[in-house]
């Protein structure tokens, strides 16, 4: 990346004793980040404006008269900054006393527990025994509608929540009433959060347990879970995510900041729309057809027959991919088209209503509810059928020659479909009616048990990892397609998914220019983006 | 001038201070005045007549007990009240500051400040709905639900809570027979507690509607009630 211009005057401050340079107007809590010290906050989100409401990060300033709260202070020239100091830590104490004569000791049954800002400064920095002998109050918990459920009694007020709401929805729906002591965070009247698809947000804001996410509750401890860097699949616009799993299930998504491309959100419907990661009818072996029936097989034997039949097949080839799938998996399946002397591909794409997020308008949950419907259409798959998703498979059907399915689970499809193939090859993840005239059937895995990219409506290629272990015999798609295309024609067998992102660069030139490493966490944007518009590719 | 520091010398020893003249009643008539009256003391500004049961005078020159006419299906911010909000406008930078005035305006004419009156102003504001009820919650001042004919506030703070205000609020709560917070079944009484009244010189304080009334103490609040009625 090339430096900002010009470049901003830098100015030299001194935290704790070591002595940095920063940009002029660097909070003074962004400028500790930077050396190395944490500095307890609630209220300061980087997405969200900072009121300087929880007191919770005070630090002392030398020449400064009071303590300064330094998630509001920005830095000065020749600025001495004491973290550590007798003033700081017993101003930080006594606000943390504060908090816990009234929040609840509830973390046994919390949800937060285990990801939660008090615990964690508590531990850190806390008073090391409770003063409080009177009752803590009560204030019960209230539905907040959508998936946010509001247990009151644990709210630090850090207005967090009502912040992302105005500044960032802006879809001003919840407010803080009453005041002082009896202060709580509440819904406009019995409207609620209904309706409004980025409410979930605030649950990953709320740095107690306040505010839950009732798909969650009660379902897994946040230390049996296990986090793994990902895409989410369910629309192409591909916010970087965690899927969070426990027992090889996924029990969550969590939004990973990429400023690029989802800053630091997400919207529900990506976020609650993932038990099919979940689901158990899946394929576990490759099954060779014999006659009526399907017949299990190795992998090694599958293959050798399969590419045997591909080398005798005639008739074209045709094919019909799904844009769940990986960019290596869509990539490797139009090689092994080319392979066999070229064909016409298509994919289905349930599409539904645009919903951008006002205060970042980058982000928006997109028209395509698909990962890879950029991916497919660079290497050369044709939109097909209708906003549900269904139908258009009418050529491909009928079709006599070769008919490769990839990942599509041609749920409305006949009994009858690729009755008329002369080799049907069906990769996929569950055994659809559909799939019963095929010849193979080669189980492959989710993206979720996978490694590879996805393509997003940005043009901006982007890596996940295996979060879950693959049933059975379940491979990556790029793997089977890739040791088939080996078997068929001069290319090499992927070992990795980096061998197979590297294989892309035979199909399409500008995946070629991206490096495996150069992705890293964040992605990359597809090289002469502009050429591939004006040429209407 | 002197340079000598102020407070030193036996003469500002306050043992040397002349004896206060212990008279009995009034706490700060040394009988040196004996001859003037309330109204010689009070000047022109003395705009009204002490009432018999303790109201207090200087804000007895208003309504005499500025009973609420409101109606909670009056029609909001129509005929005078549509210029006095125009007014309330021009007079703040923006529509967020001229909301409590705004309020203020909607709370005299249905004399609460329900759901749908917060979201009429918060329409005619253009402010969000949300942010309109968090100010109309904060102010304890406005009535979020219905109110009696006499609103009577019962100071129980540090002052009127010495002097028996929590026996003052009993008798109310008594002589009303409602519970604390409640409009009486003849729609006449809503009695509530309430924070400093600013009358601590004259504890027990209430406030009826708009008028004070000071000194109250339990045995009174028959004959206050009587005279409302």
């Amino acid at each position: 990346m090339a430096e900002p211009t010009p470049t901003p005057e830098n100015v030299s401050v001194t935290i704790d004793g070591m002595t940095l340079s920063v940009p002029k107007g660097t909070r003074l809590l962004d400028a500790c980040a930077q050396a190395g010290v944490s500095i307890s906050h609630y209220c300061y989100h980087p997405g969200l404006s900072a009121p300087a409401q929880c007191r919770m990060c005070l630090v002392e300033v030398e020449k400064s008269p009071k303590l300064v709260a330094s998630c509001v202070g920005t830095v000065a020239d020749g600025m001495v900054v004491h973290t550590q100091s007798e003033n700081a830590l017993k101003a930080r104490e006594g606000v943390l006393e504060f908090y816990l004569v009234n929040h609840p000791l509830d973390c046994p049954v919390c949800d937060q527990a285990g990801e939660c800002k008090l615990q964690d400064y508590v531990s850190a920095e806390g008073p090391p025994m409770g003063r409080s002998k009177e009752p803590k109050r009560v204030l019960g918990r209230d539905d907040f509608g959508g998936d946010v459920m509001f247990y009151a009694d644990r709210c630090v007020m850090c207005t967090r929540c009502v912040r992302f709401m105005r500044e960032v929805a802006q879809d001003e729906r919840l407010t803080t009433v009453q005041r002082g002591s009896r202060t709580v965070i509440d819904t406009f009247y019995d409207e609620g959060l209904t309706g409004n698809i980025w409410a979930d947000n605030i649950v990953d804001l709320c740095p107690v347990g306040a505010l839950v996410s009732k798909d969650f509750l009660h379902k897994a401890r946040a230390w049996d879970l296990d986090r793994t860097p990902s895409v989410c699949p369910n629309c192409s616009m591909g916010c970087n995510v965690r899927l969070e799993t426990r027992d090889n299930q996924v029990m969550r998504l969590k939004p990973r900041p990429n400023p690029e491309v989802n800053a630091h959100w997400m919207c529900d419907f990506g976020r609650l729309n993932y038990s099919w990661m979940n689901r158990v009818d899946r394929i576990e072996a490759p099954l060779v057809r014999d006659g009526g029936r399907h017949v299990p097989m190795s992998w090694a034997d599958t293959l050798t027959r399969l590419a045997d039949a591909l080398r005798g097949a005639a008739g074209g080839a045709r094919a019909v991919v799904s844009p769940f799938e990986g960019n290596e998996g869509i990539g490797a399946l139009r090689r092994v088209l080319e392979a066999v002397g070229g064909g016409d591909g298509v994919f289905r794409c349930e599409q539904g209503e645009e919903v951008i997020l006002p205060g970042f308008p980058e982000l928006a949950l997109r028209r395509d509810r698909a990962a890879n419907v950029v991916g497919a259409e660079l290497f050369g798959f044709a939109r097909t059928g209708g906003a549900d998703g269904k139908g258009g498979l009418e050529q491909a059907a009928a079709h006599t020659g070769v008919l490769f399915v990839l990942g599509d689970e041609l749920a409305d499809a006949p009994a009858d479909f690729g009755a008329n193939a002369s080799l049907f090859v069906y990769v996929g993840q569950h055994l659809a009616p559909a799939a019963r005239n095929a010849h193979f059937v080669l189980p492959a895995t989710t993206f979720a048990e996978m490694e590879g990219t996805f393509t997003n409506i940005q043009r901006r290629v982007q890596r996940f990892w295996p979060a879950q272990r693959a049933p059975g015999m379940a491979r990556p798609s790029w793997q089977i397609l890739g040791v088939l295309l080996a078997g068929i024609s001069e290319a090499g067998a992927p070992g990795t998914a980096a061998d197979a992102f590297a294989g892309l660069g035979a199909v399409r030139a500008e995946f070629g220019q991206l490096s495996w490493a150069e992705l890293g966490a964040q992605g990359a944007v597809l090289p002469g983006v502009r050429e591939l518009q004006e040429t209407g590719d | 001038m002197s340079a000598e520091p102020i407070r030193s010398g036996s003469e500002y020893d306050p043992t040397s201070w002349p004896e206060a003249k212990q008279v009995p009643g009034f706490a700060g008539d040394t009988g040196e005045f004996a001859t003037l009256s309330e109204a010689d003391v009070r000047g022109s500004a003395y705009v009204g007549q002490r009432p018999a049961d303790g109201g207090h005078a200087s804000v007895a020159g208003t309504l005499p007990y500025q009973v609420a006419t409101s109606r909670a299906d009056a029609p909001l911010f129509v005929g005078p009240y549509e210029d006095r909000l125009e007014k309330v406008l021009s007079r703040y930078p923006d529509r967020q500051a001229a909301l409590l005035p705004a309020l203020h305006l909607a709370h005299e004419l249905r004399g609460h400040l329900s759901p749908q009156t917060q979201d009429e102003v918060a329409e005619r504001l253009q402010l969000p709905p949300a942010y309109v009820r968090g100010v109309a919650t904060f102010y304890t001042m406005y009535n979020l639900a219905p109110v009696g004919k006499y609103l009577i506030q019962v100071c129980t703070n540090i002052s009127c809570n010495l002097c028996g205000g929590d026996a003052v609020l009993e008798s109310f709560l008594k002589h009303t027979g409602t519970d604390l917070g409640e409009v009486s079944a003849n729609g006449l009484w809503t009695v509530i507690e309430v924070e400093c009244l600013g009358a601590c010189g004259f504890p027990t304080a209430v406030q009826i509607n708009e008028r004070y009334f000071e000194n109250v103490r339990p045995e009174n609040v028959p004959a206050i009630l009587e005279r409302l009625v």
